[in-house]
């Protein structure tokens, strides 16, 4: 059983981060910056090409960081493989000892640098999640016997931010049903967003959540990710917050601001955990850390 | 109706530059819906060639370019000057151009339009794309298309992309899961819609080329 699954079972407070692997095979830093890392989270999740930007794959990145001793999350989409590849895929990264998984529909191409490419979107990340049970079983998706069994530990994500509402609750439902172990939220940056959210997900039994954060660093940042990530409204006042501070005090805001909204997650016991999303410096996440009093 | 658009001059140059004489094929049906291939844009397009210099043999428009042997029996009085040509300038879309190909191996063959998609009408050539022949109609489900309409092919409603209802790849367009969403809700299906799963979609129903003889009766 992993680590990741084991906490979230007991109810235990879990952080993970969130490390876009590199564009190109120099993998250093990314090491790098995993080494520091260590035993600072209780998982590390690995994109898979993030906004449709092509970069090193999500499984080797896993499979280097289980190398170093970190629980990975590989994070697959439907965007770049049919449901031969994805089952593929799926059974090499079991084999090389990833568990943990985070499925999703992923960014369109438009998004990304090959924008020229085909979209493949074979099946979406409903059925995904069928797949991945089915692997569990021992089938693959079309009922077919497999040789063995996996033993993923299943992830989906819902967007609590959006508007309208009840669309998204509709599928989260239909994803828990389906067999999601654990969900992730996209970044939060209202807690009555996650509260609205969590009114819903709370009328099933077991439902798990680790809450999507950013760390703030720069008005630049929070202005790219208002304009180009989809699905993520961050509200006007927070923009004009932000915006009046200088590069200093937006640092240190940024870090306060994360702490806040997971110290009333922790103490309102609104969710499991956190997942902090598009980290730069390593030392940001100690910051935080040491904030929230997690760890130092 | 098959929508088409007119090749750009300099996308279409290369393919023609090299000849002198040019026998032209519009065509009725959709071609001349969206302008590309009635009277008017043969006429242009005769004039434009002939304004460089170039000779334009005859021209002539197929009642149904895609309809093989009429276009063939249409094409049999214009025999002497195709033959006097030294290439064909299709005006309709890729099947219509195909049909022309067809007879005329040893002679290009060229077409002047790009084909689009599958498109309805909403005003005069304003065309939007509702169907993309997936060969397994799920209309009487989500009341439109989300095959077509969701760049992702979602079929079990909106990834969590959308912002204000509106699509993530194109954000002048609604999500069309919110509209079909709105449907399934006015028709109090969406308890029912989410007791089960849509798909996996058979896409083999959609897999390139297909063929189909409707002898078949419906029952």
């Amino acid at each position: 059983m992993t680590l990741l699954r084991t906490k979230l079972l007991n109810d235990d407070f879990v952080i993970t981060v969130e490390i876009t692997p590199p564009k190109g095979p120099d993998v250093t830093s990314m090491l790098d910056r995993l080494e520091e890392l260590k035993y600072l989270t209780d998982a590390v999740n690995f994109t898979d090409n993030p906004s449709a930007r092509m970069r090193l794959c999500s499984m080797a990145a896993c499979k280097l960081a289980l190398e170093m001793d970190f629980e990975p999350v590989l994070q697959m989409t439907c965007r770049d493989r049919n449901r031969i590849a994805i089952q593929s895929d799926l059974l090499g990264a079991h084999a090389l000892g990833i568990r943990n998984l985070l499925v999703m529909t992923g960014d369109h191409p438009m998004w990304g640098d090959h924008k020229e490419s085909k979209p493949v979107y074979d099946i979406d990340s409903s059925i995904m999640i069928k797949l991945v049970k089915n692997l569990n079983e021992g089938k693959d998706l079309h009922g077919n016997s497999l040789l063995g069994k996996t033993d993923f530990f299943i992830g989906a994500v819902v967007n609590p931010n959006a508007e309208p509402i009840l669309p998204q609750l509709k599928r989260f439902e239909q994803k828990l049903k389906l067999g999601a172990d654990f969900f992730q939220t996209q970044m939060i940056f209202e807690i009555d967003n996650l509260k609205r959210f969590m009114d819903f997900a709370n009328k099933f039994d077991r439902v798990k959540v680790i809450v999507g954060l950013i760390i703030i660093r720069t008005k630049k940042m929070l202005n790219y990710i208002a304009e180009k990530i989809p699905g993520v409204i961050v509200p006007r006042w927070l923009i004009d917050k932000v915006s009046r501070l200088n590069d200093d005090d937006i640092e240190r805001f940024g870090i306060d601001f994360a702490s806040e909204i997971t110290m009333e997650i922790m103490e309102n016991k609104l969710a499991n955990g956190v997942h902090i999303m598009a980290i730069s410096k390593v030392d940001e996440v100690k910051k935080f850390l040491n904030c929230i009093k997690i760890r130092v | 109706m098959i929508v088409s658009k007119k090749k750009k001059i300099e996308e279409l140059s290369p393919y023609i530059d090299q000849y002198n004489s040019y026998f032209l094929i519009g065509c009725s049906e959709c071609a001349s819906l969206c302008g590309t291939g009635d009277e008017e844009a043969i006429l242009e397009l005769k004039e434009w060639l002939e304004k460089e210099g170039k000779n334009v043999t005859g021209w002539f428009i197929a009642k149904t370019g895609c309809q093989i042997l009429g276009t063939k029996r249409e094409m049999s009085k214009f025999k002497e000057l195709i033959d006097k040509s030294d290439c064909i300038l299709v005006l309709s879309c890729g099947a219509g151009t195909q049909t022309i190909m067809e007879f005329f191996e040893d002679k290009p063959i060229i077409p002047v339009n790009d084909t689009l998609f599958i498109g309805n009408m909403r005003r005069f050539k304003e065309f939007e794309e509702r169907c993309r022949a997936c060969g397994e109609c799920f209309l009487a489900i989500t009341g439109v298309c989300v095959v077509t309409l969701c760049p992702k092919n979602m079929l079990n409603g909106p990834c969590g992309g959308y912002k204000d209802g509106r699509c993530e790849v194109n954000l002048h367009k609604k999500c069309v899961w919110i509209i079909a969403f709105n449907i399934l809700e006015k028709r109090g299906d969406i308890d029912r819609f989410y007791e089960s799963l849509l798909g996996p979609k058979d896409w083999s129903k959609a897999n390139s080329p297909r063929d189909y003889v409707a002898k078949e009766k419906i029952n």
